[in-house]
């Protein structure tokens, strides 16, 4: 287990270390989440919603600028193996699970540090009122785990196509929709402190995820080996 | 190391839709051989050589890897080769030690920095070079793929085009090194067209085009 464990984190540590030196997905990530966030708090900016629509509607913005933002980078991981012709050597060194599990915590660290910039400067320019914030960061934490199961699978997928550039958002979108809708449910009610809304949001969300995981850890010896 | 490996394959082919790269190729291999495949550019060697390595279906035919008497399962057969090949690359943002590590580690290697310095000695790099891969000349490069190749001590090594970008010296040392692997009792599949590292097998398939 503790061998499976360190190989894992060679694979997370080595797309970490890549992507420090070169910041691709960083730059896109950020690129496109500070743009949107910038472009939605001039435009609506914080009171141009009213009172009784604002917990609702700035939950439906706050995802939605996550999620473009994720699907912007965060099909990196497996289509530069691909660009870069690393990826046989990676296929006859490592484990397809070891390669799975690397990728996935690899994506897991950028959408973690995408939420961890995005989400407070939302709160702050947008004027989002959290009642329960730490209903709100389990909720930001099982979202993330569930968005990055399901890219990191879908951009093992879209790697192996010949025509990648809309294909990422393409797959991602109908697997992510009703994901978005929990979690845009719960985040609602985080606003409005609605306790019941709120824990089976995240029901929805951790089971999403788990199911994701599930799948995604059975389906991806085929989709890398094949 | 084990008793060594063979690799035998019969009647393989292999289209890409309606491309046909070879028709019907068969061949065989052991410990302490080296199997050189030849033809002219197109043939499909590299292609038979990804087969052989297990990175490509064939789309007819049949490959055995063997230990002794015993089948390698598919999912093993990783641990027991070594490859360099043009369309394989290192990892261009890290330096040489840092993709030896890499691949020692997810291989479930010792990491110490000393074997990978030592590795690094005997192909011709300077193990303290702090640049990544992607500031090294095509030459130096080739070399860290040999090393990467040769980390895990490979019962099988699978070679395409190996003294492409190598200096003289560097093409001696290869040669040296492919002997010394042979006699060691190592596995060898090298793909080539070039006149002197056909020399270096005793077995030869010749792919026509």
């Amino acid at each position: 287990m503790w061998r499976w464990l360190a190989e894992v984190f060679a694979v997370a540590g080595k797309d970490l270390r890549a992507e420090f030196r070169t910041r691709v997905a960083l730059n896109s990530l950020a690129l496109f989440a500070l743009t949107t966030l910038a472009a939605v708090s001039y435009t609506i900016g914080p009171y141009r919603i009213a009172q009784e629509d604002r917990p609702f509607l700035l939950a439906v913005l706050l995802w939605i600028v996550l999620f473009f933002a994720a699907l912007a980078g965060l099909d990196r991981s497996f289509v530069k193996e691909e660009e870069s012709r690393t990826a046989p050597l990676l296929r006859l060194a490592a484990a397809p699970l070891v390669v799975w599990a690397g990728k996935l915590l690899y994506n897991l660290v950028l959408i973690s540090a995408l939420m961890a910039l995005l989400t407070p400067l939302f709160c702050v320019l947008m004027g989002f009122e959290v009642a329960l914030p730490w209903h709100f960061v389990a909720l930001l934490a099982a979202g993330g785990f569930a968005l990055a199961a399901t890219t990191t699978i879908v951009a093992a997928i879209i790697a192996q196509a010949m025509t990648r550039g809309a294909l990422f958002s393409v797959l991602s979108l109908p697997l992510l929709l009703p994901l978005l809708i929990f979690l845009i449910q719960g985040t609602t009610a985080i606003s409005t402190g609605e306790l019941e809304i709120f824990r089976s949001s995240l029901r929805a969300v951790v089971s999403m995820g788990g199911m994701m995981t599930v799948a995604s850890a059975l389906l991806f010896p085929t989709v890398w080996n094949d | 190391m084990s008793a060594g490996i063979s690799i035998s394959f019969s009647d393989v082919a292999k289209r890409y839709d309606m491309r046909v790269v070879f028709k019907s190729v068969s061949g065989e291999v052991g410990p302490g051989e080296v199997l050189v495949l030849t033809g002219p550019n197109g043939s499909g060697k590299s292609t038979l050589l990804s087969i052989l390595c297990g990175l490509v279906r064939p789309t007819r035919g049949e490959v055995r890897h063997r230990c002794g008497d015993d089948e390698i399962p598919r999912r093993a057969w990783g641990r027991h080769l070594g490859v360099v090949a043009p369309s394989m690359a290192v990892y261009d943002e890290l330096t040489a030690v840092e993709n030896l590590r890499f691949f020692a580690r997810v291989r479930g290697l010792s990491t110490d920095t000393a074997d990978c310095d030592e590795l690094l000695s005997r192909v011709g790099l300077d193990p303290n070079r702090k640049t990544p891969v992607r500031g090294f000349s095509t030459g130096m490069a080739q070399r860290l793929k040999i090393a990467q190749a040769l980390l895990h001590e490979p019962e099988v090594i699978f070679l395409d085009e190996p003294g492409s970008n190598l200096d003289p010296s560097g093409q001696d040392w290869l040669e040296a090194q492919v002997e010394a692997l042979a006699a060691d009792g190592r596995t060898i599949v090298l793909a080539t067209n070039d006149r002197r590292e056909m020399e270096w097998g005793g077995r030869r398939v010749a792919l026509v085009g």
